[in-house]
């Protein structure tokens, strides 16, 4: 049995919806990476996984307990590590933590020893004192995730931990969500809006774009079925002929254009020589001005699947 | 670059509810309702009414009764019995009695009763006491003179003796303070709101109700409030502490709920300050918690009533004044705050959005 199964949760604001019907198992010590733009639906489809927004349709399981009917056991079983920095910045580090450990139950020694646990996870024993807002956005990276965590879930879900920080941060957070499962057992769902971080951490992947969900697979699968290869192509002259030119060498997705130029995109069908491509735009009276080769990746994956880029979505 | 920053600040100004609230709403409401309270009703001013009751064929008192019917600041009730004067008087239907025994003759020592609840504060008993004493001084010498009237509270009003100024006055302030927890608690909702701590508790295994628990640190600021007045101004409770508890834990409730209601109609921190400072001061007022009520003209005084501040603030002068107050004594204004708060929170609760 899976530690999260969701059957069919989506989710309406009004006439819009946010989150159609969503699948999802996350096995015991996995760390899941659920990827997307900005406005895809993934903080919505969190929200609803760990019970603080209401689906419209659809139902949660964690740790075998029913989110909507066995609410309390489910809820404890989670460990929410919000994108926001969810702490209170006047109070310090170990305040924080004592409050949010008291609101999962947690008591006089057994509080105190997961507070010094959670402080040495987050590096910050030696500043445990101190104001939040005296810390770096990175410090408080490392508390907001250490906040999530000390009441021991079975499943942390976190959602986008590296926003602003710098990268001893980033490395550091990579390290404690590694050692969660490692050394912890507890499963991980991640999610971000960069690539390389998915890569890096994820043994699976589900891919959302606009509210639903487009492929699901280990990365490697995703990257031999969809990837393939992409070209980004800068040129001057009349960007429509050249869109067109290029059309027969693959998927050509034209990402800026002027009255004189672009860029674009070219994801290849099969390999494509530069050469090719330099003759193709020359003959429909442009030029080149540059090329650059992307290896097959989660970018290209998600690009081959949405017909667009994760940077048109940020833009 | 003028005209520019002019538009610039227009454009700016025009979307700012709060500041558009603060510099434009704000004024105009304390000038319509402070022109309202001081102003005589805008001319319909009534008279207040005066129970009396006189021996027929004295002449003395028809002088008196006369002198007060045709001042124009009072209409005279006739009655027939002292009891029934005292029972107008402690059931608040007529502002004072006046009760002229047989052979009513100040110079020989028998001076009228004026029937006054002596619990009142003295800003409202004053004025009432001066004018009746002085319409009947003159009646009969041609001015004013001491000893025409005896006041006495009415059967079962058991004032408090040796009331001093301040017990008179922490009831109001702390009503129109305590109210003020509601803007700590809405900018609190507001800010937990914007940096996700919300978030993080509404995963947490605790109810939502629950949440608002946190925020009952308006029993603190009370008892802060009624600590002082008890240690450094010698305040005393008259009536019964159970119910001045009962009162202080439905009150913070009512504050808090509001604080709720307010957040749920602002976006920020400034929006709660703007909106929630003209609400709590507009309340304040009406409910009596700056100008007593009965000082205002009738139709003020029903509007005070659509607030909790005036229930609250009538329980605590009822328990703090009055020797011997029981929970059944203020049980009225007690669930009149309650179902005060009650709304509040339903209403607030059904509009305040917890997610950003």
């Amino acid at each position: 049995m899976a530690l999260l199964e969701c059957r069919g949760l989506g989710k309406d604001y009004g006439a819009l919806r946010a989150v159609e019907a969503f699948d999802l198992d996350v096995e015991e010590g996995e760390v899941f990476g659920l990827l997307g733009p900005n406005g895809a639906g993934k903080t919505t489809t969190i929200s609803m996984m760990c019970g603080v927004v209401t689906p419209s349709r659809g139902s949660v399981r964690v740790a075998g307990h029913d989110l909507a009917r066995d609410s309390f056991a489910a809820r404890r079983a989670i460990g929410l590590v919000p994108q926001d920095l969810a702490l209170y910045e006047d109070l310090s580090a170990r305040q924080n933590l004592r409050f949010f450990g008291g609101i999962y139950g947690l008591r006089a020694g057994e509080l105190a020893a997961r507070i010094d646990w959670a402080l040495g996870l987050a590096g910050l024993m030696d500043r445990s004192t101190e104001p939040v807002r005296r810390f770096s956005g990175g410090m408080k990276r490392r508390l907001n995730l250490a906040a999530g965590l000390l009441h021991r879930p079975r499943l942390v879900i976190v959602d986008e931990p590296t926003v602003g920080v710098d990268l001893q941060s980033r490395n550091h957070i990579f390290a404690t969500i590694r050692a969660l499962c490692a050394d912890h057992g507890m499963s991980v769902l991640y999610t971000s809006h960069y690539m390389e971080e998915v890569e890096l951490l994820c043994q699976r992947v589900a891919i959302m774009d606009r509210g639903r969900e487009v492929a699901r697979d280990s990365v490697e699968g995703l990257i031999d079925r969809h990837g393939g290869g992409s070209l980004e192509v800068e040129f001057r002259g009349e960007p429509g002929r050249v869109a067109s030119a290029l059309g027969a060498l693959g998927g050509v997705v034209l990402e800026e254009q002027g009255a004189a130029g672009g860029r674009l995109r070219l994801r290849e069908k099969e390999p494509v020589k530069p050469g090719a491509v330099v003759r193709a735009v020359e003959a429909a009276g442009g030029e080149v001005e540059s090329l650059c080769l992307s290896k097959p990746s989660l970018e290209t994956v998600f690009l081959a699947l949405t017909g667009h880029s994760m940077r048109d979505d940020e833009a | 670059m003028i005209v520019a920053a002019i538009r610039k600040e227009m454009q700016v100004l025009l979307r700012d509810r709060s500041a558009l609230t603060s510099l434009f709403v704000l004024p105009i409401v304390f000038m319509v309702v402070f022109g309202s309270i001081f102003s005589g009703d805008g001319g319909a001013a009534r008279p207040r009414l005066i129970a009396v009751v006189r021996g027929q064929g004295d002449q003395r008192a028809a002088a008196a009764v006369n002198a007060i019917a045709t001042s124009g600041l009072f209409r005279v009730r006739e009655e027939v019995r002292r009891e029934r004067v005292e029972e107008l008087v402690a059931d608040e239907d007529v502002a004072a009695g006046l009760v002229f025994p047989p052979g009513f003759d100040p110079m020989a020592g028998v001076p009228a009763e004026l029937i006054i609840d002596l619990g009142a504060s003295p800003v409202v008993r004053g004025p009432l006491q001066g004018a009746l004493a002085g319409l009947v001084g003159r009646s009969m010498f041609g001015a004013a003179a001491p000893d025409v009237l005896v006041a006495r509270s009415p059967h079962g009003a058991r004032p408090l003796s040796g009331a001093s100024a301040f017990q008179l006055l922490i009831p109001g302030n702390a009503v129109l303070f305590g109210f003020f927890l509601a803007l700590t608690v809405g900018i609190s909702f507001v800010e937990e709101r914007k940096s996700g701590t919300f978030r993080r508790l509404l995963a947490a295994p605790v109810s939502r109700p629950v949440l608002l628990l946190y925020y009952l640190v308006g029993l603190v600021q009370m008892s802060f409030l009624f600590g002082l007045g008890a240690v450094g101004f010698g305040l005393r409770v008259g009536g019964s502490v159970l119910a001045f508890a009962l009162l202080t834990a439905v009150m913070v409730f009512a504050a808090v709920s509001l604080g709720l209601l307010i957040a749920s109609f602002s976006g920020t921190e400034r929006q709660v300050g703007a909106i929630g400072s003209v609400c709590l001061l507009l309340m304040g007022l009406l409910g009596g918690g700056m100008v007593p009520r009965p000082l205002m003209p009738h139709t003020m005084q029903t509007i005070g009533l659509f607030t909790p501040h005036a229930w609250a603030l009538e329980g605590y002068y009822d328990i703090l004044v009055r020797q011997g107050t029981g929970i059944g004594d203020v049980v009225r204004e007690i669930l009149v705050v309650a179902a005060f708060g009650i709304g509040f929170a339903l209403v607030g609760s059904l509009r305040f959005r917890f997610e950003r």
